[in-house]
C-alpha cells in the first residue's frame, strides 16, 4: 500500500491539531482560572493580575527582553537534564554543574583577565563547560559503575557544589577590594558576554539555542543519536548489539553537566560579572521541570522555558502591583505543574 | 572529650529525627512503588501546621496530630496525580515541593516571631540519671523517643503483615500484584497517607521540637536528603534507622567540630554529611544490585 | 512532529493566547504622592534583618501619610533585583532601598539609567550621584552587649551563632569580645558558622553544641534570633540578642541585652530629602548616637555595676574619647593586626578578615 500523498496526510495533522487545540486549551485555562481563585482568596483583582504579568513580560520590548534574559538559564539547565534523559538517566544535579561550571569560568577570568575578549571568552565557555561537565562525570561514572544511582550522587553533590562556592568566594578568591563580602573581584570587560543593544539579553542566549539545535540535529540525524534512542528503547537489546552503553552512560552525563556548567558561567560572565554565593535561585531544579514538561523535546523545552520565564517574572509584578507574598509565585508555578501533570491518565 | 561524645550523640539524635521520620515516609512510599521528591513540600506543610496549631492551641500533642493530617492530605494531591492520573512522578514531586514552599510561606507569614512551648522535653526517670551518656539519650522530646519505635513498627508492618506484602507485591511488580487479587491503587494510594503522615510529622518535629520556630523553607532540603537515606537504607526502615542517625550526626558533628575550635574551614566541614553518604553509598554500591523495588525500575536501576 | 512537541507548544500558545484575550489596555493613572519600592532578600516577616527594614518602611509611612508603597520580598541578588527595581521606575517609584548588600552592583546600575529617581542602599561601598549608601556600625554596640556579658558569665565562656564569615560580622564578634575581656580577663568566645542566613533547626543545633562545650551565653547573628534565643533560655543560658528588641520576650530570665536596627526616623528623613529636593549623594555611617541602632534594655540578670560601667563606656564611645579597635591586638592565630597606639577605624571595617585572640573559631 503506498503512503497517501502529502496533502491528505497534512489536512490530516490539521484536523487532529484542531481537535487536539481544544483539548490542551482546557488545561491551560483551568490553570489560570484556579490561580485566579486563589487570587480571589486573597482578595486581589485576577483580570488585572494578569494584565499586570502580560504586560510586564511581552507588552513592551523591555519586558520581552528581560523575559528572554531569564530563559536563558533555563533553557541550558533543561537540555542539561534533557540530554542523560534520553537514556533515561535522571540528572537533578543542574543546581551543582551550574555552580562547578560558574567556578571554573572565573578562574579564567580572574587568571587570564589580561587576554582579549575574542580570546578569554571562549576560553571561559570551554571552562564553564568543562567543570559542570567534569561533576556530571562523576556521577555518571559513578552510574556506569553499578554505585550509585545518578538521581542521589547528583542530588547530593548539588549540596558540595554549593559549599564548594562558598569556601572559595570566603577564602582563596575573596576580593581583596571588596568588604570582605564573600565575593571575587570584578571580572574585567573583557570576560563579560556581550549584550544585545540596550537590552540585557546576552550571547547566552545563542548559546542556549545552539544547545538546543545540537541536541535536535544529534539525536534525530546521527548515529549517535540512534544509539541512544536504542538504549532509551532497551539497554539490554542494545547492549547485546554492542552499543557501548557505558561510555553512553558517562559520556551522557558529561555532557549534560557541561551545559548546565554553561549556564553558571553566563551567569558569572554576563549577568553578575563576578562570582558569589547563591548564584542560581534553583535554575537547576527548574529545568528539570521545564525538561520533563517538555518530555525532552527540544523546542517544547524552549516554549516551556519561555512559559515558566514569563510565570516566574510574572510572580514579581504580582508582589509589586498586587501585594501579594513573594510565596505566591511557587504557588503558581505549582498549579501550572498539577494541571499540565493531571491532563489525562496515561501519559508520561 | 566526653563533653563532645555527649554533645555528638545528644545532637546526632535530635537532627537525626526528623530525617527518620522523613526517610520512613518516603521508604513505604518507595516501597509501593512510587519515588516523591516532593517530600520537602509535604514537611513544610506539616511543619506549619503544627507551628500554627501550637501558637492557637497550646497544645503540642494537637500540634503533632495537625500536622500529622496536614502531611498526608497535602500528599493527597500527589497521589492523586500519580496515581490516578499516572503524572509523572518525579515532575509530580518537584511540583509538590514548590507547592509545599508556597502554601507554608503564605500560611506561615503572620505567625513568624511567634513564641511556644513546644514538645517537652520528657526526661526518663532513671535511664537519664545514668552517668555518662544518660543525658544525651533520655532526656528528649516525644517525638524522639517515638522515632525508632516508628521505625520497626514499619519493618514489622512491611514484612509480617498482608497488608505490608502485599505493599511489596504492588512495589515490585503491579500487574503481577494486580492479576493476584491485590487492588494497586487502593495500596498505592494507603502508602501515600502513611507516607504523608511519617512526613508531616517529620516537618512538626522540626518547627514544634528542633527549632521551636517557623520560618520560610526551613527544613532546607531535608526532604531530598531523605530520599538518599532511603537508598542509603536499602529500603529497609531498621537500617533507615541507622543512615539517619549517622546523617544526623555528621550534621552535628560539623558544628560540633567548629564550637570546639577544629582549625577547618566551617564550609569543608559541611561538606561531611554528603561526601560522607556518597562515599558509603558507594561502598555499598556493589552490594546493592536488587534491592530496589522492580517496579521503581528505570528511577534506580543503580546497576549495569 | 512529536505529539510531546505539539502538545507543549499549544499549552504554550494556549497560555499565552488566554492572557490576550483579558487584555484590557492601560493601566491606573498614576497617583501624585510620592511612590516608594523596597526590596528584601528575603521574607519581611522573618523576625529579623528583613522585618527591621520592612518596619522602618511603615514607620516612614506613617510618619508620611500619602506615600505609596512597592514591597517585594525574595528578591534574589543578580538579574531579578534589577529587573525588580526597572519595574518599580517603570511603575512611578522615585525612592528605591535596595535592602540587601548584594543588591548594590544592580542598583548602580538602574541608578545609572534613572538619573531622578533616588536610590537607597544599606551598607554598600560604593555610591552614585543619586545613591546614598548608609549602615549602622554596630562594632561599639556589641562592646557594650560585650561587657555586659563578660560581667554576667559564671563559666567565662561565651558563645555566637553566626550565619557566614562576612568582616562586619567578624568585627561584631571581635567587639564583644574585645568588651568582655575588658571587664573580665578570663572570657573567651566560641564561634560557630552555620554557613545560612536563616536555618532554625540548624541554628538550634549550633546554640546546642555551643552550651554542650560549657557556654553560658549565647548571641546570634542571623537573620532571626529567634531560635538561639529561645534554646538558650531552655537550657538556662544567658542570650544576647540582635536585629529586633521584640527577642526580650523569649528570654525572661536569661536576657542580658541586644542590638537592633530602627530604621523608621532614618527613612523619614530619606524621604523627606526626596519630596523637598534635597537629595545630595552621602555614606551614611552612624552609631551609638544615632536613632537608627538601638540598645535593647538590660535584663534583670546583668549586675547593676556593669550597666554602669557599660553607659560610661557609652558615652566614651559617643564622645570619640575611646575606640573600639584600639591595639595592641593580635588575632587568634598570633598575628599582630593592630599596633599599640593605633586603632582600627570602624569605616574600614570591610577589610576586617581576622578574629581578634580570645575568640575560637575560623574567619574563612
Amino acid at each position: 500500500m503506498t503512503a497517501p500523498p502529502e496533502s491528505a496526510r497534512l489536512a490530516i495533522a490539521w484536523r487532529a491539531g484542531r481537535a487536539r487545540l481544544a483539548s490542551v486549551a482546557a488545561p491551560a485555562g483551568l490553570a489560570l482560572v484556579v490561580f485566579a481563585g486563589v487570587l480571589l482568596a486573597f482578595g486581589k483583582n485576577p483580570i488585572k493580575a494578569y494584565v499586570d504579568i502580560f504586560s510586564s513580560t511581552l507588552g513592551s520590548p523591555y519586558g520581552f527582553s528581560e523575559t528572554l534574559v531569564k530563559m536563558t538559564p533555563l533553557v541550558l539547565t533543561a537540555v542539561a537534564v534533557a540530554v542523560p534523559a534520553k537514556i533515561w538517566l535522571i540528572n537533578v544535579g543542574g543546581e551543582g554543574q551550574l555552580y562547578i561550571g560558574a567556578i571554573f569560568a572565573t578562574w579564567g577570568a580572574l587568571t587570564f583577565g589580561h587576554l582579549p575578549g575574542w580570546l578569554l571568552l571562549p576560553l571561559m565557555v570551554a571552562l564553564g563547560f568543562l567543570g559542570g561537565g567534569l561533576w556530571g562525570l562523576v556521577s555518571g561514572l559513578l552510574r556506569a559503575k553499578g554505585w550509585v544511582s545518578e538521581t542521589i550522587s547528583t542530588l547530593l553533590m548539588n549540596y558540595v557544589a554549593i559549599l564548594l562556592l562558598n569556601y572559595v568566594v570566603f577564602g582563596p578568591w575573596k576580593d581583596p577590594e571588596g568588604v570582605n563580602y564573600p565575593q571575587t573581584a570584578e571580572f574585567a570587560p573583557a570576560a563579560m558576554l556581550p549584550v544585545l543593544g540596550q537590552s540585557r539579553v546576552h550571547l547566552g542566549l545563542a548559546l542556549g539555542l545552539v544547545a538546543v539545535g545540537l541536541f535536535a540535529f544529534f539525536v534525530s540525524r546521527t548515529r549517535w543519536g540512534l544509539e541512544m534512542r536504542a538504549i532509551g528503547g532497551n539497554a539490554d537489546a542494545a547492549r547485546r548489539n554492542g552499543i557501548p552503553v557505558g561510555r553512553y552512560v558517562v559520556g551522557l552525563m558529561f555532557i549534560g553537566g557541561g551545559l548546565a556548567g554553561l549556564a553558571g558561567m553566563c551567569e558569572v560572565s554576563a549577568i553578575q560579572g563576578r562570582l558569589r554565593p547563591s548564584l542560581s535561585p534553583g535554575y537547576g531544579y527548574t529545568g528539570f521541570l521545564i525538561s520533563w514538561m517538555a518530555g525532552g523535546h527540544p523546542l517544547g523545552i524552549l516554549g516551556a522555558a519561555f512559559l515558566l520565564a514569563v510565570v516566574t517574572a510574572g510572580g514579581d509584578i504580582l508582589q509589586m502591583t498586587q501585594a501579594l507574598p513573594g510565596a505566591v509565585v511557587n504557588i503558581l508555578m505549582a498549579v501550572i505543574l498539577f494541571v499540565i501533570l493531571g491532563r489525562r491518565p496515561g501519559e508520561r | 572529650m566526653l563533653g563532645l561524645a555527649r554533645g555528638l550523640l545528644s545532637g546526632a539524635i535530635v537532627s537525626g529525627t526528623p530525617l527518620l521520620y522523613a526517610t520512613l515516609g518516603e521508604l513505604i512510599s518507595e516501597r509501593a512503588g512510587i519515588v516523591n521528591l516532593g517530600l520537602e513540600g509535604v514537611m513544610l506543610v506539616g511543619a506549619v501546621v503544627g507551628f500554627i496549631t501550637c501558637v492557637s492551641t497550646g497544645s503540642a500533642t494537637l500540634a503533632v496530630t495537625a500536622a500529622a493530617l496536614a502531611g498526608a492530605l497535602f500528599n493527597m494531591i500527589f497521589a492523586f496525580l500519580v496515581i490516578s492520573r499516572r503524572a509523572n512522578p518525579l515532575a509530580s514531586g518537584l511540583a509538590l515541593m514548590f507547592c509545599g514552599v508556597g502554601l507554608s510561606a503564605l500560611l506561615g507569614a503572620p505567625y513568624i516571631g511567634s513564641q511556644i512551648g513546644g514538645l517537652p522535653e520528657i526526661s526518663i526517670p532513671g535511664l537519664a540519671d545514668l552517668p555518662l551518656l544518660g543525658p544525651a539519650l533520655f532526656a528528649h522530646d516525644a517525638l524522639v523517643y517515638l522515632a525508632a519505635p516508628v521505625a520497626t513498627l514499619l519493618w514489622w508492618v512491611l514484612f509480617f503483615t498482608r497488608w505490608g506484602l502485599s505493599l511489596r507485591a504492588v512495589g515490585e511488580n503491579p500487574v503481577a500484584a494486580f492479576a493476584a487479587g491485590r487492588n494497586p491503587h487502593r495500596i498505592q494510594y494507603q502508602a501515600l497517607v502513611v507516607a504523608g503522615i511519617l512526613g508531616g510529622l517529620a516537618g512538626a518535629h522540626l518547627s514544634v521540637g528542633v527549632a521551636k520556630a517557623w520560618a520560610e523553607w526551613m527544613t532546607a532540603g531535608r526532604g531530598f536528603i531523605a530520599v538518599a537515606l532511603v537508598i542509603f537504607s536499602k529500603w529497609h526502615p531498621l537500617r533507615a534507622i541507622a543512615g539517619a542517625f549517622l546523617f544526623g550526626g555528621a550534621i552535628s558533628l560539623q558544628l560540633q567540630m567548629q564550637a570546639l575550635g577544629v582549625p577547618i574551614s566551617a564550609f569543608l566541614l559541611d561538606m561531611l554529611p554528603y561526601v560522607l553518604s556518597l562515599v558509603v553509598l558507594a561502598i555499598w554500591g556493589g552490594a546493592r544490585r536488587h534491592a530496589a523495588p522492580g517496579s521503581l525500575g528505570r528511577v534506580f536501576q543503580g546497576t549495569e | 512532529m512529536s505529539l510531546t512537541l505539539i502538545r507543549t507548544a499549544r499549552t504554550v500558545l494556549s497560555v499565552l493566547a488566554a492572557f490576550m484575550v483579558v487584555l484590557v489596555a492601560g493601566h491606573a493613572a498614576e497617583a501624585q504622592a510620592l511612590k516608594i519600592g523596597i526590596l528584601h532578600i528575603g521574607s519581611m516577616a522573618d523576625g529579623g534583618y528583613n522585618q527591621a527594614h520592612a518596619e522602618g518602611i511603615q514607620a516612614m509611612k506613617r510618619n508620611l501619610p500619602g506615600v505609596e508603597i512597592i514591597e517585594v520580598e525574595n528578591v534574589p541578588e543578580g538579574a531579578d533585583a534589577e529587573r525588580v527595581m526597572e519595574n518599580m521606575v517603570k511603575q512611578g517609584a522615585k525612592l528605591i532601598v535596595a535592602a540587601s548588600f548584594g543588591y548594590l552592583e544592580p542598583a548602580l546600575r538602574v541608578a545609572a539609567k534613572y538619573p531622578d529617581v533616588k536610590f537607597f542602599h544599606p551598607g554598600g561601598y560604593k555610591r552614585a550621584p543619586n545613591l546614598t549608601t548608609y549602615w549602622a556600625s554596630t562594632p561599639e554596640a556589641f562592646y557594650l552587649m560585650g561587657m555586659a556579658a563578660g560581667k554576667t558569665t559564671k563559666t567565662n565562656k561565651l558563645g555566637y551563632v553566626v550565619a557566614l564569615p562576612i568582616s562586619f560580622f567578624l568585627a561584631n564578634i571581635n567587639a564583644f569580645e574585645l568588651g568582655a575581656r575588658s571587664v573580665n580577663p578570663k572570657a573567651e568566645t566560641r564561634v560557630v558558622f552555620t554557613g545560612t542566613f536563616l536555618d532554625p533547626a540548624k541554628e538550634a543545633t549550633a546554640a546546642n553544641a555551643l552550651l554542650d562545650q560549657g557556654v553560658d551565653v549565647l548571641g546570634v547573628i542571623v537573620d532571626s534570633p529567634i531560635t538561639v534565643v529561645q534554646t538558650a533560655e531552655k537550657r538556662n543560658a544567658y542570650s544576647v540578642g540582635y536585629h529586633s528588641l521584640g527577642a526580650q520576650k523569649f528570654a525572661p530570665k536569661g536576657w542580658i541585652g541586644g542590638i537592633a536596627f530602627t530604621w523608621g526616623n532614618l527613612y523619614t528623613r530619606f524621604a523627606r530629602q526626596v519630596t523637598e529636593g534635597a537629595f545630595k549623594s552621602e555614606n551614611i555611617l552612624g552609631g551609638l548616637a544615632d536613632d537608627y541602632l538601638t540598645l535593647a534594655p538590660f535584663g534583670a540578670s546583668v549586675p547593676a555595676d556593669a550597666v554602669a560601667l557599660v553607659n560610661t563606656r557609652k558615652q566614651e564611645f559617643i564622645a570619640g574619647t575611646t575606640h573600639v579597635f584600639a591595639g595592641p591586638l593580635k588575632d587568634n592565630r598570633g598575628v599582630e593586626r593592630v599596633k599599640t597606639g593605633a586603632f582600627f577605624p570602624l569605616t574600614d571595617l570591610g577589610k576586617m578578615d581576622w578574629l581578634v585572640e580570645g575568640v575560637i573559631g575560623q574567619p574563612r
